[in-house]
């Protein structure tokens, strides 16, 4: 094989521009990150009801697209990798909207009496919420 | 695809031996390499939402007990843990721009640094781990914890150490690999040229900060 023959196309080298290469993208992510965990920090320390967890999980996935993008150099990536990252994504989706939507849908889960985990009631023992007699 | 820009990286200076007979070119290994981390780093984001799911369906079971046992653990330490964490990603992304744009003394100091703030974020979790093991704040039947006596909460701690048990576990496989890129940096073995290896290895430091990303609120922020 004379590699050295091979034409320039030959190199799927996207990411390395040589000297053009700056620095200053990390930068900038790493100062949004810090900016990004302090905001994460107050309006989860503020509890903010309902949607603390929305809004928690809005921050991480907005932090976690920096790092992918920037430092991991997915936005400059090749088609292929993107699209296994991407894949691994979709999964976890399936699984946890599935999973979720399910225990978010159903009546809560009774454990056998006794057992160290036991069932959070607020409710009188042995009744469980679908189970009370109506109010007037 | 239009590369064009890319016909400056030849192959003078790169080592024979570092191509495998079987592919065709540099750039195709490289390629391949990379391909191969991403499918690597998606196997270890399936592996951690299935502790995700878990978790999610047992804060759906014990909503209240999830809040006070989380309120009850040390977020000075799980932020500051977090700010760790967030510059060592920041180190290895410096890192791998030095050995790219041939300065490995530079980047042989980033993986340093970087490698101790992973021992830094080890320390502050053995801080917190110690206090629960003194609180009895332990998983399943091992839970004893007067502080918060809600039913439900020894399945936090059960959530609460398998995941940071695992992310730790990443933690000490990471430091091992930045231990070596960082050998092999000292050996001059990354430049403009061929930067692959050290480039993998930041790729799976990365997913360490990113797991810890969504565990920080998930925990520590209830």
């Amino acid at each position: 094989m004379a590699e050295s023959a091979l034409p320039a196309k030959e190199l799927h080298q996207p990411e390395e521009h040589g000297g053009r290469h700056s620095a200053v993208p990390y930068f900038v992510v790493w100062i949004a990150l810090l900016g990004f965990t302090a905001l994460t920090y107050f309006t989860g320390t503020a509890h903010l009801g309902p949607w603390a967890l929305a809004i928690a999980l809005c921050i991480a996935v907005i932090k976690s697209g920096m790092v992918a993008l920037v430092f991991m150099h997915l936005k400059d990536s090749s088609g292929a990798t993107r699209l296994v990252f991407a894949t691994s994504l979709v999964f976890m989706a399936l699984l946890l909207f599935f999973t979720v939507a399910d225990v978010a849908t159903r009546f809560r889960l009774a454990t056998p009496a006794g057992s160290p985990f036991g069932t959070e009631r607020s409710q009188p023992a042995g009744l469980l919420e679908h189970e009370l007699p109506e109010e007037e | 695809m239009p590369h064009e820009l890319s016909s400056a990286a030849g192959f003078e200076g790169v080592p024979e031996e570092l191509i495998g007979h079987h592919f065709s070119s540099l750039g195709r290994q490289t390629e391949a390499m990379r391909l191969g981390m991403w499918l690597f780093l998606a196997t270890e984001v399936l592996l951690f939402a299935g502790l995700f799911c878990g978790y999610a369906v047992y804060r759906f079971q014990f909503p209240l007990a999830f809040q006070e046992s989380s309120r009850h653990l040390n977020i000075s330490l799980g932020t500051l843990n977090t700010l760790v964490l967030i510059t060592s990603s920041f180190t290895v992304a410096m890192a791998i721009h030095y050995a790219r744009t041939d300065k490995p003394r530079a980047a042989a100091l980033c993986l340093i640094l970087t490698i101790l703030f992973a021992l830094g974020f080890l320390g502050i979790k053995a801080v917190e781990y110690a206090e629960h093991f003194r609180e009895h704040a332990l998983p399943g039947k091992y839970y004893a914890a007067e502080a918060v006596k809600v039913p439900g909460a020894a399945m936090f701690y059960t959530m609460y150490f398998l995941m940071t048990g695992l992310h730790g576990v990443h933690v000490i496989a990471g430091m091992s690999v930045l231990s070596y890129i960082l050998w092999r940096t000292l050996q001059g073995r990354y430049s403009s040229r061929y930067s692959v290896g050290i480039e993998l290895g930041g790729l799976y430091w990365h997913l360490v900060d990113l797991v810890w990303i969504f565990l920080y609120p998930l925990l520590y922020l209830i």
